[in-house]
């Protein structure tokens, strides 16, 4: 029989040649699929190569000194330190701009002091030792920097480039003696290291924070990457419907011609064969197609996630796609695994085609009630399991199940796309009941249950893409609103200081003399190691490094702060925070399930304190646990520096004319006074881009969903064309039969479109209430917005108006000749 | 060639069991033809069915060309209908997306026997000269049945089944494709086995036999 093969491959791929619509919507449903799947992987895949070689210089094995005011230290102190022992090296860090406005980070080392096995004293390069150490020294480089021009912005050139591929993106290791000609930074150093575990405890002055503390990129953002698979996927499945629907259409229309070829001698075996090598060779092109369009995408949106990376974990991405081998063998195998997945149903009925019938419409109705049951039991499956999950993420601590809440609102998706065919048929079926007494909508009734076998996979995917859509709009909105809400609480005043830290004693009592100044909010910022914690049932060991922060609770900053949970009421709550009791960030809440009450055993250099906290407080956006206390109290207790100043004005009082006063006064630079609103501004700027590639992929999402709607509609014109005929030659005007499809599919999508509405809703819920609080430890509040909703719905007529518009529009416009020909061929 | 030796089939239906065939028997030589005539329902196209082995029977035995339809595995007796049957049906069941001379020569590239000037030679008789290109909807319903006439021979098969060949098609044009489909019968020396309500499709045959009730009622001519 494998003589006879390609004659039967040739045959069946025959089909399409007559039907290009059908092979189109075929390659555009794996194309989609792929484009989209692969398009993520290769923006995971890059990020993942950068944070594995930032990972290698966090990696470094190193424990870090620096300044507890958080001054630069100077050479005399590092002479200082090594003269009494200390087994330190010095390391300068700060940042160059390349002629062609590239940013780079430039980290100063003294090779000779860093222990040997250090990465970074190893950078991966033939070089010798004295080019790195003598002019005109050496610039080691990952291969993506090598393409940078060596001229900066200032002027100067860097020393020669030698490749270190091992080096994070945007990285640039030299001498240190180079890097502080390159910085102008004189006798300062940025922190000082050493081999980790060599230091017992920091020296007077300075904090010491182990090389273990580091939190590594790749471990921050893996939960942005896993929202960004868990979106590809959605896409994925949305393209996969298309196949599927472009597989059982034609499947439906060659059921004669398979028929044909097994009563002409091809067996069962050899026909699921040629239909295997069919799949196989129209997933390849599709896939290929893909992967390339998913590798421009992936170019295309680089830019904004490393920009969303960079500003919400601070982690360097690479600007090229770096793509290992496995990423193209990866998105060849999910392809074609989906393609099998969309057409194993093809081949299981083409492998139990019985001979003796012909595909005739009754035994496809028939077939389809037994689907309309699998569908039905297998959504009351699916809601069982989410039930389930929810049920165990109740007992789980808050803030664990990322994975099982993913599965909880994919489980919703999926029960709803699989009752969504069996709830239409029933409501079609009532209402051709009740409509028996008009002829012609009984008819159009009747007419949209035999259209919904072909129609019904479609719709699924459509409910998917807008529920999500409206699911991943609420949460954005919701996050937006509850952002911009924060924003406002947190910044009060209109003018904002950094300055260093020794000037601030100075600059409070130059403020306190100042009539247009109504209050002086100074910040203060320590770290501590968080040793345990004591609740009224047990006490805890952590061992965790925590941020510190202080703020000045006067008449401004109370009113707005806003508290989540408190133990008596709030002005209980800042009375005791002004006596020196902490609040917790929610993300610590969460991480560690404290409440108010709970105690907290910190200790740092020379200190040791134990705090009650008073009340927990939302702190959007941060990756990190983090105590607040009253500054005065973390100046009292853990000796913290001054770190910014929110400056009050009295009403009326000018800004501008303050802003001249301070910098006259004080020599600040222009760096060092912020207004308030250009400090929204650009919060606002990095939360839009923030979800740039979330609005991006859930538009293109829908947008598959629509094409794959349109599609399959195309796809059955010429058969609709065949059953519409019969009516226009017993009188009823083209017009209002083409008027009639679509009010058919408009009636078909509101009924999708309402059944989304509680869909999104639950997304909304899962994505704030679990997904949110798994990912980044803090849980937003749940908005809805009926506009969203209103869109939503229209959405959904809209899309399947406009589908069923151009095959509505090619029957109204056929001619009767075309009409006559096609039901006599009927 | 063909030899049915006390065949039964019995169908399930919602109504409980229908017996199609009643030990029913026959032989066909090679060369030979034979019309097999009777009611609807009476179990022609079952026998028709089970003689080219796209049915099995519940009991007896189908030798064709020397081998026991009935016991053969479903890839043999699908070797069995590619190389030794044609097949003619009433509904044509040419294949819509093939050309005419692609649905031609469909069975003969399946059985590995492609011959062009076989194929040549059909296409002149068959009345296709010009129409190659075309595909079957833009064919008349005599020229279609043609088409699968030749279809059907362009193996070369030793025996031809056709099911109410010309049922679709005027009595003109019926009695045009009838001769045409004996002519080239005789022409490659293939049995014959025809099952149709018609006396005059019966009529040029070597032998006739009726079916009534799933059972062979007379052997007349």
């Amino acid at each position: 029989m494998i003589k006879s093969l390609p004659t039967v491959v040739a045959t069946l791929l025959a089909h399409y040649r007559r039907h290009p619509g059908q092979l189109a919507m075929l390659l555009l449903g794996l194309w989609v699929a792929s484009a989209l799947w692969s398009g993520i992987q290769a923006i995971n895949a890059t990020a993942r190569d950068s944070y594995a070689r930032a990972d290698a210089m966090f990696d470094t094995q190193l424990d870090q000194l620096e300044r507890r005011d958080g001054a630069p230290i100077t050479r005399a102190e590092y002479h200082a330190l090594r003269q009494a022992g200390l087994p330190v090296s010095p390391m300068l860090e700060g940042e160059i701009v390349t002629q062609d406005g590239t940013r780079l980070t430039l980290i100063g080392i003294d090779p000779l002091t860093l222990a040997n096995d250090n990465p970074l004293a190893q950078a991966d390069t033939s070089r010798s030792l004295t080019d790195f150490l003598t002019p005109p020294w050496q610039t080691r480089a990952a291969p993506d920097v090598l393409t940078t021009t060596t001229t900066l912005a200032n002027g100067k050139s860097l020393p020669p480039l030698a490749l270190a591929p091992a080096l994070p993106p945007d990285t640039l290791v030299m001498d240190i003696a180079a890097a502080a000609q390159l910085l102008e930074s004189g006798e300062e150093i940025t922190r000082l290291v050493a081999a980790r575990g060599t230091l017992n405890e920091a020296p007077t002055g300075l904090t010491l924070t182990r090389a273990t503390r580091i939190a590594t990129p790749g471990q921050l953002t893996e939960s942005f990457h896993l929202n960004l698979t868990a979106l590809g996927l959605l896409a994925w499945v949305v393209g996969l419907f298309i196949v599927q629907a472009a597989l059982g259409l034609a499947l439906e229309q060659r059921l004669g011609m398979l028929r044909t070829l097994r009563v002409l001698g091809v067996s069962g075996r050899s026909l699921v064969l040629a239909l295997s090598l069919e799949l196989l060779l129209l997933g390849l092109i599709g896939a290929a197609a893909g992967i390339a369009s998913g590798v421009w995408l992936a170019r295309l949106l680089l830019p904004d996630v490393a920009a969303t990376l960079g500003s919400l974990y601070d982690a360097g991405v690479g600007r090229e796609l770096n793509l290992p081998w496995h990423y193209w063998v990866g998105g060849l195998a999910v392809s074609l695994g989906g393609l099998l997945l969309a057409g194993g149903g093809v081949l299981w009925r083409a492998a139990r085609l019985n001979m003796l019938e012909l595909g005739q419409m009754q035994a496809w109705r028939s077939g389809y009630r037994r689907q309309l049951m699998l569908m039905s039991t297998g959504g009351a499956l699916a809601v069982g399991v989410a039930v389930a999950l929810y049920v165990w993420l109740r007992f789980q601590p808050p803030g664990d199940g990322l994975v099982a809440g993913f599965a909880l609102v994919a489980a919703l998706l999926l029960a709803s796309a699989l009752w969504l065919p069996p709830l239409l048929a029933l409501a079609l079926k009532v209402l051709t009941h009740l409509a028996r007494r008009r002829p012609l909508v009984h008819w159009a009734l009747a007419d949209m249950q035999l259209q919904l076998p072909k129609i019904s996979l479609a719709m699924m995917a459509l409910l998917i893409a807008l529920a999500t859509n409206l699911g991943v709009g609420s949460m954005v909105g919701g996050f937006r609103l509850t952002f911009l809400e924060w924003l406002d609480q947190r910044l009060v005043a209109p003018l904002y200081l950094n300055a260093p830290a020794e000037q601030y004693a100075d600059i409070d009592a130059w403020l306190a003399d100042r009539p247009d100044v109504s209050e002086r909010l100074l910040t203060r910022r320590s770290e501590a190691l968080l040793e345990s914690i004591i609740t009224p049932d047990v006490s805890r060991a952590l061992g965790t490094p925590i941020e510190l922060y202080g703020i000045t609770p006067g008449e401004s900053l109370i009113p707005h702060w806003p508290l989540l949970a408190n133990q008596q009421d709030r002005e209980a709550a800042w009375a005791a925070f002004d006596h020196g009791a902490a609040f917790v960030n929610e993300q610590l809440a969460t991480a560690e399930n404290l409440s108010p009450g709970d105690q907290l055993n910190l200790r740092a250099p020379g200190v040791y304190e134990t705090l009650t906290i008073a009340a927990t407080y939302p702190d959007y956006g941060n990756p990190s646990g983090q105590i607040l206390m009253a500054s005065p109290q973390l100046a009292a207790r853990f000796d913290a520096p001054p770190s910014s100043m929110g400056v009050v004005l009295h009403p009326n009082a000018d800004v501008d004319a303050l802003r001249e006063a301070l910098n006259e006064r004080f020599g600040l630079g222009s760096d060092a006074l912020s207004d308030q609103r250009e400090i929204k501004r650009v919060a606002t700027d990095i939360f839009e881009r923030t979800f740039t590639i979330t609005r991006a992929l859930n538009v293109l999402t829908l947008v598959v969903a629509a094409l794959a709607l349109l599609a399959s509609l195309l796809a059955q014109a010429r058969s609709r064309r065949q059953q519409l005929a019969p009516l226009w030659a017993i009188g009823v005007p083209r017009a209002q039969l083409a008027q009639l499809s679509l009010v058919q599919l408009g009636g078909a999508a509101l009924v999708t479109g309402l059944l989304a509405l509680p869909l999104g809703i639950a997304i909304t819920w899962g994505l704030v209430a679990i997904i949110n609080v798994a990912a980044f430890g803090w849980r937003l509040p749940l908005y809805l917005f009926p506009w969203e909703m209103a869109v939503t719905l229209a959405t959904a007529i809209a899309v399947a108006l406009l589908s069923a518009a151009l095959p509505a529009l090619r029957f109204w416009r056929a001619s009767p000749r075309t009409l006559l020909a096609e039901e006599a061929n009927q | 060639m063909l030899e049915l030796h006390q065949v039964h089939k019995t169908y399930t239906t919602p109504q409980g069991a229908l017996k199609v065939l009643d030990d029913v028997s026959l032989r066909l030589a090679p060369g030979q033809s034979l019309a097999l005539m009777g009611e609807s329902g009476s179990g022609k196209s079952t026998l028709l069915h089970l003689a080219a082995g796209l049915d099995l029977p519940d009991q007896g035995s189908i030798n064709l060309s020397g081998q026991n339809v009935a016991t053969l595995a479903e890839p043999a007796r699908a070797k069995l209908r590619r190389e030794q049957l044609g097949l003619v049906f009433q509904q044509f069941h040419l294949v819509p997306s093939l050309r005419v001379i692609d649905n031609l020569r469909l069975q003969a590239r399946l059985a590995s026997r492609d011959d062009t000037e076989w194929t040549a030679y059909l296409i002149a008789r068959l009345g296709l000269e010009g129409l190659e290109k075309r595909y079957p909807e833009q064919l008349s319903g005599g020229q279609q049945q043609r088409l699968a006439i030749g279809r059907a021979l362009a193996p070369r098969p030793s025996l031809l089944l056709a099911d109410e060949p010309t049922g679709n098609l005027d009595e003109t044009t019926a009695g045009e494709v009838l001769e045409l489909l004996l002519s080239l019968v005789h022409e490659t020396q293939c049995a014959l086995l025809v099952v149709t309500h018609s006396p005059k499709v019966a009529a040029p045959l070597d032998r006739c036999l009726r079916l009534r009730h799933g059972k062979l009622i007379n052997t007349a001519i």
